[in-house]
Parts: structure tokens; C-alpha cells; sequence
């Protein structure tokens, strides 16, 4: 169980992402008066693919164009993100080798927050008890239960996509995500994070096609304090449009199947 | 967590580098033997009314957790025989004290395969033991997916159920069955699991698997398909929900003499079950009160790529795509 310093930390750490995300979405508020799809039991049903159309894969931070990224305005709510000396140091070696050790290039899972700002679709399948993403790039799959349950009791789990637990605020999903391990990376810019990783998404209806994302991220052993990302999802609504496998991690031997040399 | 628990398992069937050669069975270790016996009878499931509970939009609610009952991917059309060249202490015994081929249309059991691909099926199941060459390597070994049908014949898997939607989550893929019979993607798309759209029947969940790729093989045995191949599959549940048969027919005029068809027994695992190692890796949820049991994350690759992926030809240290 947590201890009661754990306790008010994490209270403490929620009341923060509760006012970043409040000044953040303030222009876009008035909740009640959205008409949204919703599910039988009277909550919004996020069930469609989406995709986001920012920059934030690129560099979640503001940044000029350059020859692997187009420019950004950048996604974070304090500008930039608050490394602690140290783990900036970390940050600018990830940055000078981003063309080798993005995990993406290895066709390995994004992780959380990141699949979601990946410039691909994913598509969300939701019931009353999880909401499921199905990310077209490759193989990540995560679960988000919102049956009332917290995270595992077993403690030190080192999951790629983190544990997801969430809960409804009104018509917000607030999701909970923690036992991550440290081997995923924020975007193609060397942004990362530790094992230590906490982020608590929400997801709400701007329109019936948009959906206002944001993630505030905490992590003592990288960043000097919590910080808040913001993304717009659009609805893909391409005639016809479905999700296409994109299993790229098996590119290197494909040519060999089935029963074949390989020329 | 599910993927760390895997790589023992895969490794029994995966892949090490030996100067010699590349092994996909580790010679010394012995058997995993499940905790439920593998059945030897196919019971059958008739296609017929669903009197079952519904879900809100019509569908038979078959939501949850499934395995395999007779065997996993090793040999096809002998099931409980062994790998190639390695049998088992079953194979010792009379046939029909096994569980009966897979393959349940035509009726000697056999793949009815044209001589050139019958000569492709036995070399990789020749060289399956001693893999000199990466396309002896079967494929699952390297974390592909498992496609169709061998994703119903290993690991257990989830079904979910959404309006308009049959989700499956396996271990090694993911497969969306469109309900719609709407348009397939372009054949020109050619994918492990192919592009999935189908309704239900009564009891059974008819889906048209097209834009297959062919890659994945079926096993062990090196039984396959071509990227030309068509495949209906009808999934059908029995009345009180605790079981279906998988029964595919597949179509490729490149590969086959003749249309085929397949047949695949599963049960469902639920709470009462208790977690049962590859049949239904579950962990608790962390839900006072309640006794239920969820599966961590599905992933592969990233937990097994020393063996599944470096030392077969999978890059685990350097970029293998370029967007």
C-alpha cells in the first residue's frame, strides 16, 4: 500500500494536472452544451480512429524546422520541459543520436504518452469497463480499465505501456499510468523518462470529431517538476477508412515467407 | 509483464545461433506439459440459433478468454504427434489415439496441396529441426504475428465485442473483424493477418479473410497458404458458451488442388479456471471485493529479442525503417 507520504504526493500531483489541464483547455470549456456520442450508460463514447495532425512526435518542445522535423510550435503547457541538469545532459545525447536509438525505428512500441501523438491512427474500442487502443504502428495494444480497479498490488513491474487505470471526471476520462519501464523515448527528439515515470492523461470532447488530450507528466528522477502536454485528435474520417496492419518489425525477414530464398 | 513470461516458453520453440546452425527447439529441455491434459476428441458444435445471452446491439456475447484444446502449432495435421523428426511419446500409439488432423475437409485429413507446394511444405518441415536458412525459421520464433489460423492454435487469447466490431488480442497480433461485409482493402495489400469482414449467423461468426500475405505459415510442419489465398472462417459457439470450433476453408488456386477446410477446437478460460500457464496468462486486478483476473500487456518483440529477433536477423540495436 502506499505510505501516507506517497499519499499526499500523489494528491498533491493530481491537483497540479487538475489546474494545468483547466488553464490549458480553458477556451475550449463549456462541456455540458457539447453534443458527443455516448455510450448506453450516459458517458462519452470515444469508440472511432483518430489521429493527431501536430508536430509533437517530432520535438514535443518549440522548435525551427530542421531536416528531420517540420517546425513546431510545441505541445507543453510551461513551454519547455523542466529536465534536472543532469538528465538535460541525457536528453542532448538522445537528441545527437535520435537517427539510431529511437526505439520507433526499431518498429518497438511507443509507449504512453507517446503512441497517442504519433502521427499515425490508432483506434479506440471502448466498453463500460476499458477502452481499448489499437495502434496501426506496430504491434501496441493497451487496455485502460475503467472498472473501478487501482493498479497492481505487485509493485516494481516495468511495463512498456505502463498500467492504465481510469475514471470518469464528469464527461473527462482521467486515466492513471505508472509501472512503466525506462525504454521508451516522449518523441523523435530524445525527449525520455525513467521507470519512475507517472502521467495522468485526459481525454474530452472538444466537438463529436475532436478530442482535447492531455498528459501531465511526473518523474523525480528526470524532470524538476510535473509538466502538461496538449494535443488535438481528429477523427479520420476518410470515405471507407480502416486501420492497416503495420507489423513493420518484421521488414528484415518478411522476403523469406512463405518458403521462399529471400531474392 | 505477459511477454516476460513468455520468453521461456518461446524459447523452447525459438531460436538460438549454434555455429552449426539455428535451433528452434532447445535439444535437452523437456516438455511443458499444460495443466489440463490435451483432449483427444474434437467434440462437435452445430451451426444453429443462438439462445445464448446478447449483447445491447444484437451480438451473441462470447466476450472473454480462450485456448486451444488439442495441441498447439507443432504439426498440423497430426496435432499430438510431435514436431517434425522429434515425436512424441504419443506418436508411438495407434492414430486414432490422438487427437485426428486438423484438417477435416478432405477426408484422408491431408493439405491438398499441388506437388510443388507439397515440396516447400516438406523441406521447411525437413530443415525445421537444423534451420540453415533464415526462411526455415518459422516466423512466429521471430515474434510476426501468428496470423491465420495459427493464432488459434498457441497461446490463449481475449475476445472483445463493440458494435460493429469483433476484437481478438493474441499474443503475438492483433485482429479487428469488421461486421460489415463492406469493402475489402486493395488487393494489392497483403498483410499477416489479412483484412477481416464479416456478420453473424445464429451461432456462428461467418468472416472473408482477404489480402493475406501468406507469411505466417501454420506451424511447425510448414503448412501454408499463398498471398493469393482467400479464407472463410466460421466460428461456432456452442450453446452454453464454454466452447467453439474454428472452422476455416481456405481457397487458393496457386497453392491447393481444391478449396479445404480446417477445423480448430477451443474452450473458454474464466475466473474458476485460475490463471493456466500459455492458456490464460492472467494476473489480479487490484479491485476489492471482487476476484477477477485481467491479462497484463501483449508484447513480443521488445521482451525476446535477443533470441527472437538479433540472433535470427532482427536488428535489436539498430534502426530497421526509415519514417
Amino acid at each position: 500500500m502506499r505510505s501516507n507520504f506517497e499519499r499526499s504526493r500523489h494528491a498533491l500531483f493530481a491537483a497540479i494536472a487538475l489546474a494545468g489541464a483547466m488553464v490549458a483547455n480553458a477556451p475550449a470549456q463549456a462541456q455540458a452544451t457539447v453534443d458527443v456520442p455516448r455510450l448506453a450508460s450516459g458517458r462519452p463514447d470515444f469508440s472511432g480512429i483518430w489521429e493527431t495532425l501536430s508536430e509533437a512526435d517530432y520535438d514535443l518542445e518549440p522548435h525551427a524546422g530542421r531536416r528531420d522535423a517540420p517546425p513546431g510550435p510545441g505541445v507543453i503547457h510551461e513551454g519547455t520541459i523542466p529536465y534536472r541538469p543532469e538528465a538535460l545532459e541525457q536528453r542532448q545525447r538522445n537528441f545527437a543520436a535520435r537517427g539510431e536509438k529511437d526505439p520507433r525505428l526499431r518498429c518497438w512500441v511507443l509507449g504512453v504518452p507517446r503512441g497517442v501523438y504519433y502521427p499515425a491512427p490508432f483506434q479506440i474500442f471502448q466498453r463500460d469497463n476499458d477502452v481499448t487502443l489499437v495502434h496501426q504502428f506496430g504491434h501496441q495494444v493497451r487496455t485502460i480499465a475503467t472498472n473501478g480497479s487501482d493498479h497492481p498490488v505487485e509493485k516494481g513491474q516495468e511495463f512498456w505501456l505502463g498500467d492504465s487505470r481510469g475514471y470518469w471526471e464528469g464527461d473527462t476520462l482521467v486515466v492513471d499510468v505508472t509501472d512503466f519501464n525506462p525504454d521508451t523515448w516522449l518523441d523523435r527528439a530524445g525527449n525520455y523518462h525513467s521507470e519512475n515515470l507517472h502521467v495522468v492523461e485526459r481525454w474530452r470532447f472538444v466537438d463529436r470529431d475532436t478530442i482535447a488530450y492531455s498528459a501531465t507528466l511526473e518523474d523525480p528522477k528526470v524532470f524538476t517538476r510535473p509538466w502538461t502536454m496538449d494535443v488535438l485528435l481528429h477523427r479520420r474520417r476518410d470515405l471507407g477508412f480502416e486501420l492497416i496492419e503495420d507489423y513493420c518489425n518484421t521488414v528484415e525477414y518478411e522476403r523469406y515467407y512463405p518458403h521462399k530464398d529471400g531474392q | 509483464m505477459i511477454a516476460r513470461r513468455l520468453a521461456p516458453l518461446l524459447l523452447l520453440i525459438a531460436v538460438s545461433l549454434p555455429q552449426a546452425g539455428i535451433a528452434q527447439t532447445a535439444p535437452a529441455a523437456p516438455p511443458v506439459s499444460p495443466r489440463i491434459p490435451w483432449e483427444k476428441e474434437v467434440r462437435s458444435i452445430a451451426e444453429g440459433p443462438w439462445n445464448g445471452p446478447r449483447l445491447p446491439d444484437g451480438q451473441p456475447d462470447i466476450s472473454g478468454f480462450w485456448s486451444n484444446t488439442i495441441a498447439n502449432q507443432s504439426n498440423f495435421t497430426d496435432p499430438q504427434a510431435g514436431d517434425p523428426d522429434r515425436p512424441s511419446a504419443a506418436f508411438r500409439l495407434p492414430r486414432n489415439q490422438r487427437a485426428p488432423s486438423r484438417v477435416t475437409d478432405p477426408a484422408d485429413g491431408q493439405v491438398p496441396y499441388q506437388p510443388e507446394a507439397r515440396a516447400l511444405q516438406e523441406d521447411f518441415a525437413r530443415n525445421f529441426q537444423n534451420p540453415t536458412k533464415p526462411q526455415y525459421v518459422e516466423p512466429l520464433a521471430r515474434c510476426a504475428p501468428a496470423g491465420v489460423p495459427k493464432s488459434f492454435m498457441w497461446h490463449g487469447h481475449e475476445i472483445r465485442q463493440y458494435p460493429g466490431y469483433v476484437l481478438f488480442l493474441f499474443d503475438s497480433g492483433t485482429r479487428i473483424v469488421h461486421l460489415d461485409d463492406g469493402p475489402h482493402l486493395s488487393d494489392s495489400i497483403k498483410l499477416w493477418n489479412g483484412d477481416s469482414h464479416g456478420h453473424w449467423e445464429g451461432n456462428t461468426l461467418v468472416v472473408n479473410v482477404t489480402n493475406n500475405n501468406g507469411k505466417a505459415l501454420f506451424g511447425y510442419s510448414g503448412d501454408f497458404m499463398s498471398e493469393n489465398a482467400t479464407v472463410v472462417e466460421r466460428y461456432i459457439f456452442a450453446e452454453d458458451g464454454k466452447r467453439f470450433n474454428y472452422v476455416a476453408t481456405f481457397t487458393d488456386p496457386t497453392v491447393y488442388t481444391r478449396p479445404w477446410t480446417a477445423t480448430i477446437p477451443l474452450r473458454r478460460f474464466t475466473e474458476a479456471d485460475g490463471p493456466m500457464d500459455w492458456h490464460y496468462m492472467v494476473t489480479p486486478v487490484n479491485l476489492p471485493g471482487k476476484q477477477l483476473l485481467e491479462s497484463p500487456e501483449r508484447i513480443c518483440v521488445e521482451n525476446n529479442g535477443v533470441f527472437g529477433g538479433g540472433a535470427v536477423g532482427v536488428p535489436s540495436d539498430r534502426p530497421i525503417i526509415s519514417r
